[in-house]
């Protein structure tokens, strides 16, 4: 296995054998800094499939750092963040087989797990309890039509946020990584209380209806 | 299942999904999505935001033997944690409940007034003035007429109330202010039973309400 590691810091395309399609994932994700979500979804796949370990080392290069970011940005210390990333991946490789990509796109399936631990991460820091399933799994099973359209809304909620003013990805951001609540800001942003609740929600019907009319 | 009419908000929904939100206030929003389409859908999209963020953040690197370690782990059993069966209090026998509140920590139940029964659940809260807990009242009862020191949240789980801002019936999400004085009527034909959650005690606006609440500790 070592070796495994050994030449993936070398040379990952070695490992993972170049096909034309990686190829052109790497360089899109080189180019543009985000993941290509039907790759992540594929090795998630390959996974449930068949244990692929080495779809698994480059889903975990690929999401791992990201996932440290994210929770960072949180508030969470460097260490705590760094375990929390190995929890997330270790998670997905565990339930690999749950991830249905008619409910969700891989990187909001990845997101939803690494949220889930955090909120079980601080809750366990301050006092040891169990939590309810998570909603993930307890999630009845749900009519066709309702499927059918989450299964959209990874990718055209992902475009929708590209199209958002600078403003309004500031604050979603804010809001998102740091937790801020509405209030606190406009104080961080020095702007009027009423400018962030009207950007915020124009940021989210214009979310929800790329949603809807997906 | 009846249509559900009051939904949380935008924002509440927000923080829910980011993890923002108290665990008493994510019970009760959880508790609610798992009956209402309408925000499972909303929070489809705010996960989905989540996850659009997730692929768009720079990453921070992980350290040198991170995926040693990964590839390492991946190769033990997974050992599940003892999950404690949990019985539900024989009091709540015959309820539909969500399952993240028949899965809730309910500790037993005292009556509060004639006719209103109060069972707190231990959400592992760390603030001590967050209170939840369900709440039975029997049919055509009226609550006495009260404000709130903080935010409260309700969700119906049973029959139906009417204040003066309209009525909540099962499944129904209603947030209540400062701002906002109320005195919740029971339905007179159903007994009701709701999950609260409250950031602070109650405020009552007569006597007799201050009388009782003292007995009713919320």
């Amino acid at each position: 296995m070592s070796g495994l590691i050994r030449k993936m810091a070398f040379d990952q395309s070695l490992v993972f054998g170049a096909t034309r399609r990686m190829d052109e994932d790497d360089r899109h994700l080189e180019t543009t800094g985000v993941a290509p979500t039907d790759n992540a979804g594929l090795l998630i796949a390959r996974i449930a499939i068949s244990r692929d370990r080495e779809a698994y080392a480059r889903l975990f290069c690929l999401f791992a750092p990201k996932v440290k970011a994210f929770v960072m940005r949180q508030g969470m210390g460097f260490q705590a963040a760094e375990d929390l990333a190995q929890d997330t991946l270790l998670t997905v490789w565990r339930k690999a087989e749950l991830f249905d990509p008619a409910k969700a796109g891989a990187s909001t399936w990845i997101y939803t797990i690494a949220r889930n631990l955090r909120i079980d991460a601080i809750r366990k820091a301050t006092r040891v309890r169990d939590l309810p399933e998570d909603l993930w799994q307890g999630e009845p099973a749900k009519p066709a039509d309702e499927q059918v359209i989450e299964h959209q809304v990874q990718e055209s909620v992902s475009r929708a946020f590209d199209r958002l003013s600078e403003e309004q990805k500031t604050i979603l951001r804010l809001s998102y990584y740091e937790g801020l609540s509405q209030a606190e800001i406009a104080s961080a942003q020095s702007i009027p209380l009423g400018t962030v609740k009207s950007r915020m929600r124009l940021a989210i019907a214009r979310l929800r209806t790329h949603f809807t009319k997906a | 299942m009846q249509s559900v009419h009051h939904h949380p908000d935008d924002d509440i929904l927000w923080h829910y999904c980011c993890g923002a939100a108290s665990p008493g206030a994510a019970l009760v929003v959880r508790a609610h999505i798992e009956t209402c389409p309408h925000c499972r859908s909303g929070l489809k999209v705010f996960e989905a935001l989540g996850g659009a963020l997730l692929e768009r953040i720079e990453g921070v690197a992980m350290s040198d033997a991170a995926l040693e370690l990964a590839l390492a782990r991946i190769e033990r059993p997974a050992v599940a944690p003892p999950r404690p069966v949990k019985k539900l209090p024989a009091f709540l026998d015959g309820f539909a409940l969500p399952p993240s509140v028949a899965a809730a920590a309910v500790r037993g139940r005292y009556w509060a007034a004639p006719g209103v029964w109060i069972a707190p659940i231990d959400t592992g809260e760390t603030d001590r003035r967050i209170k939840t807990y369900l709440m039975y009242v029997k049919a055509g009862m009226i609550m006495p007429e009260h404000t709130h020191a903080g935010q409260e949240m309700t969700l119906m789980l049973k029959g139906s109330f009417t204040d003066k801002y309209g009525a909540l019936a099962v499944g129904d999400f209603a947030v209540r202010t400062e701002e906002d004085s109320h005195s919740p009527a029971i339905t007179a034909d159903e007994d009701c039973l709701c999950l609260v959650m409250q950031t602070a005690p109650i405020v009552p606006k007569t006597w007799l309400g201050r009388i009782l609440q003292p007995f009713a500790r919320i």
